[in-house]
């Protein structure tokens, strides 16, 4: 069961990196040369694959993940990791819940002795 | 008393104890102004230009399935936008199970997979008016819980200041319309979060550079060579300085081999930034890449060698000398 979750995340950290885009050979990238880069900040491979493993762990399946965290930038991974669990989660448009939450309360307050 | 009687009472004092606290909540015990901010403050300045009644009839609908709003909005936008998409493939892509909806920051990156281009406007009412002015369907993120928070996402493709109302298609209506106040009401939860996503020959009314730049770089991550180009030019031709679009159009040129197009951009760039140790860099490449190796050397002795970028600086030098190397024994 380890190995397999290792070889899982082997599996994730060399598709990450193939991923990657560089500019051409001896090129400087774009997004080097940003108006706020910090060059400290960047955020690896392997926190990339970190990232697309909690996604797994939230519901979602393994390519989806990858492809889902590749679409995002260095600050936007790390905004993810952070967001997961308690960030606003658009999902519905109905009043159903409020409609649950009134008829409870009044169920509680008839009767309640 | 009877059991009967005892109940009815218990369920009137009930409701009334209820209803006492839901109206004191959503009245919230404040003047309008501070209630809705932005709306009062749209009574006084409009902002300017825009036209008072604006409806974009063209933006698609596409009803949602329980709890996700998130992919039927994105593929609202998307679709305004050309790319042939429904709800079904985005599920995937953005909503997330076990939250049962989708994250903010899921909704930004999606569109970048299918060539688009995301940003998250100011927050602010008057922007958002202008976005839809300009034909940009906004999508938002709304709390419309009447007393739990409840994360909704809905696309704004209209409004008429006359009648006070925004147009919405959410959820499951077409055609939902809400009075300014109460728009406002459920937009000021999210700190009026809104997006807007783009073609890549476009740029949102109420861009700014720098912001723009993050977006159009972060799209450029999955994006296709030629929409990415696109981009790049479109910022250019909007922002003739920008360093990130000149070297990001400049990269472009080089990968596909258009060398004199690539050091054509770079070398204008350069008259405004002479001292860019980034375009030094990629301007001498470009330049030895055709061959001018004598040329890009000396370029390369203009940068600064105390750079951040002295690494790569030092690499270029490198692979230029042993260029002219191979040269002269080639001709030896």
């Amino acid at each position: 069961m380890m190995m397999k979750k290792l070889v899982g995340r082997g599996l994730i950290v060399s598709m990450l990196a193939l991923s990657i885009q560089t500019a051409g050979a001896g090129m400087i990238g774009a997004d080097k040369a940003a108006a706020q880069a910090d060059r400290s900040m960047v955020v690896s491979v392997l926190t990339r694959a970190e990232t697309a493993s909690q996604l797994q762990a939230q519901g979602v399946d393994t390519r989806a993940a990858l492809e889902r965290v590749a679409a995002m930038n260095d600050q936007e991974v790390s905004q993810l990791a952070a967001d997961m669990k308690s960030a606003p989660a658009g999902a519905d448009g109905g009043t159903i819940l409020a409609v649950v939450v009134i008829a409870a309360a009044v169920w509680y307050f008839a009767f309640r002795k | 008393m009877n059991g009967i009687s005892i109940l009815k009472a218990r369920v009137r004092a009930g409701f009334a104890v209820f209803a006492g606290c839901l109206l004191a909540l959503l009245s919230g015990c404040a003047p309008l102004g501070q209630l809705v901010p932005q709306t009062w403050e749209l009574r006084s300045h409009w902002p300017q230009g825009v036209p008072q009644t604006v409806e974009l009839t063209q933006v698609p609908f596409f009803p949602q399935d329980e709890f996700q709003c998130g992919p039927a909005a994105l593929a609202t936008v998307l679709a305004h936008t050309g790319v042939p998409i429904t709800p079904e493939p985005l599920v995937s892509q953005v909503w997330l199970p076990s939250r049962q909806g989708s994250l903010q920051v899921e909704m930004l990156a999606t569109p970048r997979r299918y060539n688009r281009i995301s940003y998250v406007l100011a927050p602010s009412y008057a922007d958002m008016l202008r976005e839809v002015a300009a034909g940009n369907p906004v999508l938002v993120l709304q709390d419309i819980g009447a007393v739990l928070t409840q994360w909704h996402y809905a696309v704004i493709n209209g409004f008429d200041y006359s009648s006070g109302t925004v147009f919405l298609r959410s959820g499951t209506q077409a055609r939902q319309e809400m009075p300014f106040t109460a728009f406002e009401r459920t937009w000021i939860k999210s700190r009026y979060w809104a997006m807007v996503t783009m073609p890549p020959d476009k740029i949102p009314a109420t861009a700014a550079e720098d912001a723009w730049m993050t977006a159009v770089l972060a799209m450029a991550r999955t994006g296709d060579g030629a929409s990415i180009t696109t981009a790049y030019e479109t910022a250019l031709r909007r922002w003739p300085d920008n360093l990130q679009a000149a070297i990001g159009l400049a990269n472009e040129h080089h990968s596909r081999g258009s060398l004199i197009t690539a050091a054509a951009i770079l070398r204008r760039a350069l008259l405004a930034r002479p001292k860019s140790v980034v375009l030094i860099n990629n301007l001498a490449q470009t330049l030895s890449d055709q061959g001018r190796h004598g040329e890009a050397l000396t370029l390369l002795g203009q940068a600064d060698t105390n750079s951040p970028f002295g690494e790569e600086v030092r690499s270029t030098r490198e692979l230029i000398e042993q260029r002219i190397e191979q040269q002269r024994s080639a001709l030896r």
